[in-house]
């Protein structure tokens, strides 16, 4: 992604700085250092979970930085007709805004927004991470969780932040409660109660009318409502199951000599370090870690030697930035419960 | 939720509790956005508009540079979870592709392009919620833009919507009052009252129009008072911090250069 043009003299600067002993950055980091990370969960109101997430922006003027907006929205799908998937699904979106990228013409981007596109839905569209609630009425209506992000700014480690803010809007999204409804025909047996009027509300697993002949408990549940139009919902399944991202920047100044990998890198030690190891992993909590999705950008190769203990360090970091991410997470939902809680203390 | 909301209720009130004539809450925040030379955040009530300005500087596409002028490129995106429904449209969907060519004919007139020939102005709008009036938030914004970026202009450039219910004229609408009842944008500039954009789609009566139209023009001079206030604080704060003139705390410094304006 070159996003900013660097001169051959710059590259080189920049290169024996990471492999310099003590390492040198631009801004005084070490290798392993992210830029401060700010996380906000519900800034979209009108969407079921929302999150956005900057790394490395001055929290005084809000300058430069990589900022995603990142949003969960669910609509319902009609099974019956062929849209969707029986069980629910999930669909991912990036789009990047050409004010992230000035200097690219519009088919870049879209070629851009397309590569970003595809990571983050193949890891999260994926059938381990679908979550249990995604279901309405089995086998009729279901949701389908579209998470659209939107690259706002960017400057150097879009893809972490990219599933650091699809995380969080996940972590955020509440689905809302359903009841299922069941249509009956008035009855016409003689001596019953007066005509019933042709709709009547049943939950799915109490059946009224029992045939003689009805072996099979068939649910005829044919529609659904919300039973509390104001309810948020409940929460996403899965928290423990979402990954996160650590990208491990390769700084190399030749193909044999030391190879030394580095987080977090601005867009000048992108450009001068084009080859980096993308590693989606997850921690659940009771199990091992899962390695959810690994890819290698930019020119370059590396020994399977070295991908191997890259894999081992990148479980390291990733584990940090998941405990971080977890732990700010718990602190939105809290900030945010208990404002409400006090607003309806006060009412 | 069964009962229909009226747009317009026998007590005065509209379904957002405000009066006939009464403007939605406006907060502008002119804070640095990336890279960007001039961006502005402007919300009107739900509706929030982002718009960032680069320029002038060298064209991209050198085809479209014009010899003794800049030339404006406008490009609106808008969020897919923006609305209610989850709509995903695409940069080259056609009413997106109308909303920025009515922006950059809009701002044609109104940026002095005459000094900065063979480049090139890029805004970039990005529209993150939606709830009516989005034209006129878009507009708004890129003239805050635009000043932030410290390109020269005639004059501000404000915008708002107006509708009319049978016969009660009410201004800026929500995207309640948008879908029921015909509705018009205007945009104004407020120093000499003159217009730089009208439009609208639904049908209106011809008495209507007129009274609708002028109220308008006179919005706009209100929402104006808004955009200078905040663009004079964030100003005064940056001088301030420069150092180049007293922290803008001060009780007794009276600024007189944006007095004119």
């Amino acid at each position: 992604m070159a996003s900013v043009s660097t001169s051959k003299a710059e590259i080189s600067y920049i290169q024996s700085g990471l492999l310099s002993n003590p390492p040198l950055r631009a801004d005084g980091r070490a290798l392993h250092d992210f830029r401060t990370i700010n996380l906000e969960t519900g800034v979209v109101p009108l969407a079921n979970g929302s999150a956005h997430l900057s790394i490395g922006q001055n929290a005084h003027h809000g300058g430069n930085g990589t900022e995603v907006l990142s949003a969960a929205k669910l609509e319902v799908e009609n099974v019956e007709q062929g849209e969707g998937i029986d069980g629910g699904r999930i669909i991912c979106t990036v789009t990047c805004s050409p004010s992230a990228y000035p200097h690219l013409s519009s088919q870049a981007l879209e070629d851009l927004q397309y590569d970003m596109t595809t990571i983050l839905h193949e890891t999260f569209a994926h059938m381990s991470l679908l979550p249990k609630n995604l279901g309405i009425l089995p086998g009729k209506k279901s949701w389908t969780l579209y998470l659209d992000s939107v690259v706002l700014t960017d400057s150097g480690n879009t893809y972490d932040a990219l599933f650091m803010a699809a995380r969080a809007a996940l972590w955020d999204c509440k689905v809302p409660r359903t009841r299922s409804v069941e249509y009956k025909a008035p009855t016409a047996a003689p001596g019953s109660k007066a005509a019933e009027s042709g709709q009547m509300d049943v939950d799915l697993d109490v059946s009224v009318q029992k045939s003689g002949f009805d072996t099979m408990a068939i649910s005829h549940a044919v529609d659904f409502e919300l039973p509390d139009y104001w309810d948020e919902g409940e929460v996403l399944d899965g928290r423990e199951r979402w990954p996160v991202c650590v990208t491990l920047n390769v700084a190399a100044q030749s193909t044999k000599g030391p190879v030394v990998p580095y987080l977090d890198a601005i867009l000048q030690e992108e450009a001068a370090t084009p080859l980096r190891l993308l590693l989606v992993l997850s921690f659940p909590p009771g199990s091992s870690p899962n390695l959810h999705s690994m890819r290698l950008l930019g020119p370059g190769e590396l020994d399977l030697s070295q991908i191997r203990d890259f894999v081992t360090s990148g479980e390291k970091y990733a584990q940090k930035v998941w405990e971080g991410l977890n732990g700010k997470l718990k602190e939105e939902d809290l900030r945010r419960g208990q404002k409400a809680r006090d607003r309806f203390a006060r009412r | 939720m069964g009962s229909r909301v009226e747009v317009l209720n026998d007590g005065g009130f509209r379904s957002d509790g405000r009066r006939q004539y009464e403007l939605r809450d406006m907060t502008v925040d002119l804070s640095q956005q990336g890279v960007a030379d001039g961006s502005a955040v402007v919300t009107h009530g739900l509706t929030q508009v982002l718009v960032s300005v680069f320029g002038p500087r060298e064209a991209k596409m050198r085809s479209q540079t014009m010899h003794d002028r800049a030339n404006i490129n406008v490009e609106v995106s808008v969020a897919a979870f923006s609305t209610g429904e989850r709509r995903k449209r695409s940069r080259g969907d056609k009413r997106i592709l109308e909303m920025a060519a009515t922006i950059k004919s809009t701002f044609e007139p109104v940026v002095q392009t005459t000094l900065y020939p063979r480049s090139q102005i890029d805004i970039f709008v990005q529209v993150l919620q939606q709830d009516g009036g989005v034209l006129q938030a878009c507009i708004n914004a890129t003239t805050l833009a635009l000043v932030n970026a410290g390109i020269p202009l005639l004059d501000f450039v404000c915008a708002v919507t107006g509708g009319v219910l049978s016969t009660s004229p009410m201004l800026d609408l929500t995207l309640l009052e948008e879908n029921d009842i015909p509705h018009l944008t205007v945009a104004v500039m407020p120093k000499t009252g003159k217009v730089t954009l009208v439009t609208m789609e639904t049908r209106l009566h011809v008495d209507r129009f007129e009274e609708i139209f002028r109220l308008a023009g006179e919005a706009g001079k209100v929402i104006h008072a808004e955009m200078k206030a905040a663009v004079r604080e964030r100003t005064g704060r940056l001088v301030g911090a420069m150092g180049s003139g007293p922290r803008p705390t001060g009780g007794d410094f009276e600024d007189d250069a944006m007095d004119g304006v």
